[in-house]
């Protein structure tokens, strides 16, 4: 019971934040019935799908400090467990999502147990390489459809399908990621606060210390990888049926990985808006630039030169991101 | 039975040997100082007590359970708990949070952590920091968040590596107090390193001393002050005759001194 009051107490953030929150919350709601592009309805989706993958990451990267560069993995065991159950057993969303959270959990205590034994630049590399070889492993998997991927016909059901989530109009899947959204928001809320929580931010501050307070690091990075990556199987699942058509090189590139990490940095990891914030900042200028600069003057890349600038920004001014910032203001304020 | 028990320990890294055959043992309720010069393996002692090293050879028994090759984890979930030399923290606990981690050793609910948490600082006179974070904080009362945190795991036996070090005569005698109250009001055991002869003679009950990584002498502080073998190899021949050996009442020098006239 406790862990629920936790979850939904949000009281030690300062109104304003609150004020914000709850205004931008309510934004989300009502956004659909204002006119809109699809374009801005896919974008919107995308920021939530990406918020929630940043969510994840934050958990044992933002507040655990271990850079972990292969998210993706996850992403792609989530939408080929959906996907694959989907076409070949016609099993819905809602099984099939546990399912492949079950699967990317067990995936990373395979993954993790031997990979939190490396730290720092090394376990990053680490996380890389297992997502890389994921990746071409699925890419020459004939039962999951090898590199050409596979394909959810929308013909073959009715949509509205609420079960197999397989919907005509985008606003179905923008109102049932904004559901996941906000109880992804309530769980981090409640991860924060928890013993869980506590134990790796103590880890990051200085593992020794944390040891020498009964902490078990090795288990509890473990545990803590554990729940990024069924946070990020979770989305993934529902990427397989908003996209329709997964393959290998585009459900768990590397780019994914990095654009996971790098959102939840640049809006201020181990804080619980950051992810959201860098999602807010990113996703959008990322589909805009894809959009006016990239197809229309036939810049391509230019996504991947503002990403390399971020990351040069954010280590040299501020390695908290945009919430580290506005924390110093306030700090500066009250003191 | 001994409390804490140490036996024959030994620690090797490649060829130096930082401890070697360190044996002493230590009743529950006593406090007791460990001094030497720098780099006499005092910190490894403590280490290798906690758990953070394993030792090469030797044995550690605590309150009658052999935790020689316990990981750190594990010591310290059976009431041994310890601080650190140097500990920055980093931007991102205030002082309650910290303390809370300690707590959250013995519970897994945070109203449970967060009351246990408050009431270690109010007994420590620092719950005006609460919500500051730590490097916002003087190192002194750094020193005694760091403290308070270990404290919060609830320990039987608390090692205390130099919590005086760095700090101006008149928070010395702040830490000095807190370290008594620590042991008499609170009834921990503590075993402390500490250069600052001034706390460390007055009052511990027993000193032990430690040079290149061996047991040179033990006993209460006045024998040692006495004892040839360390003032050679620390408190140095100056120190004595300018504060008198035996009396602990005049050990007014701070570590500086008494490492300067080493040479």
């Amino acid at each position: 019971m406790e862990a629920l009051k936790n979850a939904l107490d949000f009281s030690d953030f300062p109104r304003l934040d609150l004020f914000i929150a709850g205004a931008v919350g309510i934004a989300f709601i009502v956004f659909p019935f204002f006119p809109h592009s699809s374009f801005a309805m896919a974008t919107m989706i995308q920021f939530l799908m990406f918020s929630l993958y940043g969510m994840g990451w934050n958990t044992i990267g933002g507040y655990g400090g271990q850079v972990d560069l292969g998210k993706a993995q996850y992403v792609g065991i989530g939408a080929y467990t959906t996907a694959v159950m989907l076409i070949r057993w016609d099993v819905p969303f809602w099984v099939s999502m546990p399912i492949g959270m079950c699967f990317s959990v067990i995936w990373s205590f395979i993954i993790g147990y031997p990979l939190f034994r490396l730290k720092g630049h090394y376990f990053a590399i680490a996380t890389i390489a297992t997502s890389l070889v994921l990746k071409d492993l699925f890419e020459v998997w004939d039962f999951v459809g090898a590199a050409r991927g596979l394909e959810i016909s929308p013909i073959k059901y009715h949509p509205p399908d609420f079960l197999r989530l397989i919907f005509k109009e985008d606003v179905y899947y923008f109102y049932v990621i904004l559901v996941f959204f906000f109880v992804g928001i309530l769980y981090m809320n409640w991860f924060r606060k928890s013993r869980l929580g506590f134990q790796l931010r103590s880890i990051k501050d200085n593992e020794d210390v944390a040891r020498s307070l009964g902490i078990n690091v090795h288990w509890a990075k473990v545990k803590t990888y554990a729940i990024a990556t069924a946070f990020v199987s979770m989305v993934g699942s529902f990427h397989a049926c908003y996209i329709k058509c997964i393959e290998p090189e585009d459900t768990m590139s590397l780019d994914i990985s990095i654009l996971i990490a790098l959102m939840a940095m640049l809006g201020g990891a181990g804080s619980l808006w950051g992810p959201i914030i860098g999602a807010g900042i990113l996703i959008p200028l990322k589909s805009y630039l894809k959009e006016w600069l990239g197809a229309q003057a036939g810049m391509v890349g230019i996504d991947l030169i503002l990403y390399s600038l971020i990351i040069m920004v954010i280590s040299a001014f501020e390695p908290r991101g945009v919430w580290g910032i506005v924390e110093k203001i306030r700090r500066r304020k009250r003191n | 039975m001994a409390f804490l028990k140490v036996h024959n320990l030994t620690k090797t890294f490649g060829g130096l040997r930082a401890n070697s055959k360190i044996t002493f043992s230590m009743e529950q309720g006593e406090l007791m100082g460990l001094i030497g010069p720098n780099g006499a393996g005092k910190t490894t002692l403590f280490n290798c007590i906690s758990g953070l090293h394993s030792v090469t050879s030797g044995q550690i028994v605590f309150a009658g359970e052999d935790i020689t090759a316990l990981k750190a984890h594990e010591v310290a979930r059976r009431g041994l708990a310890r601080t650190f030399q140097v500990y920055v923290a980093s931007g991102d606990l205030t002082v309650i949070e910290n303390v809370m981690v300690g707590c959250f050793m013995k519970t897994h609910l945070r109203s449970r952590a967060r009351a246990r948490a408050t009431e270690i600082l109010e007994d420590l006179n620092i719950d005006d920091l609460s919500d500051y974070l730590v490097n916002e904080l003087p190192v002194a009362a750094q020193k005694l968040v760091t403290m308070a945190t270990a404290i919060g795991s609830d320990p039987r036996l608390l090692l205390l590596d130099e919590v005086a070090a760095g700090l101006n005569p008149n928070e010395i005698e702040g830490i000095m107090a807190t370290i008594k109250h620590v042991h008499d009001g609170m009834g921990i055991t503590v075993m402390l390193i500490e250069h600052v002869m001034e706390l460390v003679m007055k009052i511990s009950h027993r000193v032990i001393v430690l040079d290149y990584g061996e047991k040179i002498a033990e006993g209460d502080p006045e024998a040692i002050s006495k004892d040839p073998r360390v003032i050679k190899a620390y408190l140095g021949e100056r120190y004595v005759r300018e504060h008198g050996a035996g009396s602990s009442e005049q050990w007014a020098g701070t570590s500086e001194q008494g490492v300067e006239s080493e040479q």
